[in-house]
C-alpha cells in the first residue's frame, strides 16, 4: 500500500520534481499545500503518512508550521527539504521535532531513504 | 575563526554551485564563456541578510530561463508567471547551495530572504559589482552572476561576517 505524502512548499516546480523523484516508488502525493498556513488547516483532513516541509515560504514559514503541527498531531512526520539544510536552521529544525533534512535539489535515493527513516 | 574568503575561493564556489544546479535542476549545461546576455533578458537578486553583507544578482536571457523552466516542467512552453516562478525556486535553490558552501569554509551562517524577479536588468541599491561570472550555454543564451558588495567595502575579501 502506497505511504501519502503531503508535500508543503510555494514553488511548483519542487511538486513537479517530487512527482518525478517519487515515481515508481511506494510514495505518493496525497496533497498539496501551497503555504504553512494551508497546511496547518488541511493536515487533519488529509492525515498523511509523511510530510515534506519547505522552509522559505511565502507568509509563515516552514519552520513554524512544522512547530504549529507537531504540537497540534504530536505523532505527525515531518521531513524538511530546504536549500537552508545547515547551521542553525537545521538545529532548529531538529528541535522542533523534524524527523529529517532534505537539501535541494534532492535525488531520489536520498529522498527514500530519509522518507524511510522518518517512517521507520 | 577565519570568516573572511578570497575572492578566488568564492569564485570557485559559485562556480560549481552554478554548473551543478543548473543541470540537475534544469538539464541544462552551463560553462563559463564571455557571452553576456542580450537585451532581453530578467534578473533575479537576493540579499545575504545575515553573516555576509552581500548580495548576488542572475541576469540571464530571457530565452535561456524559458528554456530551463520548459525543461524543468516538462512543458513546450510557459506563461510569464511560471517564468517567474522557476526563476526564484531555481535561485533559492543555487544559493542555499552557496551558502551551505560558504558555511562550510566559513561556519558562519548566510541568511537571505526569497529572491525577487524583474524583467530587464536590476542593479542593487548601495552595491557595487565585485565580481561577474559569464556564462554560456552553447547554444547563444548566456547569463552572468554578480557578486555585489556594499560601496564602502574594502578590497580583500570576498565575503565577511557582520
Amino acid at each position: 500500500m502506497s505511504k501519502r505524502i503531503m508535500v508543503v512548499d510555494d514553488s511548483r516546480l519542487v511538486r513537479v520534481q517530487l512527482e518525478d523523484v517519487l515515481a515508481g516508488t511506494e510514495y505518493e502525493i496525497a496533497a498539496y499545500c501551497r503555504s504553512g498556513e494551508d497546511a496547518i488547516a488541511r493536515y487533519a483532513e488529509v492525515q498523511p503518512d509523511l510530510v515534506t516541509m519547505d522552509i522559505i515560504m511565502q507568509g509563515m514559514d516552514g519552520l513554524d508550521a512544522a512547530e504549529i503541527i507537531l504540537k497540534e498531531h504530536p505523532e505527525a512526520r515531518i521531513v524538511m527539504i530546504s536549500s537552508l539544510a545547515y547551521g542553525d536552521t537545521f538545529e532548529r529544525a531538529k528541535a522542533i521535532g523534524a524527523k529529517g533534512f532534505i537539501d535541494k535539489p534532492f535525488y531520489q535515493e536520498q529522498l527514500v531513504r530519509q522518507f524511510e527513516e522518518a517512517l521507520a | 575563526m577565519n570568516t573572511a574568503m578570497t575572492q578566488e575561493e568564492l569564485e570557485r564556489i559559485l562556480d560549481q554551485a552554478v554548473q551543478d544546479v543548473t543541470e540537475r535542476t534544469a538539464g541544462v549545461r552551463l560553462q563559463q564563456e564571455d557571452m553576456p546576455p542580450g537585451e532581453d533578458l530578467c534578473t533575479v537578486h537576493i540579499t545575504f541578510d545575515q553573516g555576509f553583507h552581500t548580495s548576488l544578482t542572475l541576469c540571464a536571457d530571457t530565452s535561456l530561463l524559458s528554456r530551463m523552466a520548459c525543461n524543468s516542467f516538462h512543458e513546450e512552453s510557459i506563461s510569464a508567471e511560471d517564468l517567474e516562478e522557476f526563476s526564484k525556486e531555481y535561485f533559492n535553490v543555487l544559493c542555499g547551495r552557496i551558502a551551505r558552501a560558504m558555511f562550510q569554509e566559513t561556519q558562519v551562517p548566510a541568511h537571505f530572504n526569497p529572491p525577487t524577479f524583474h524583467s530587464g536588468r536590476y542593479e542593487p541599491e548601495g552595491q557595487e559589482v565585485q565580481f561577474v561570472l559569464t556564462y554560456s550555454n552553447g547554444q547563444r543564451e548566456g547569463a552572468q552572476l554578480i557578486h555585489h558588495v556594499p560601496c564602502s567595502q574594502e578590497d580583500g575579501a570576498a565575503a565577511g561576517k557582520a
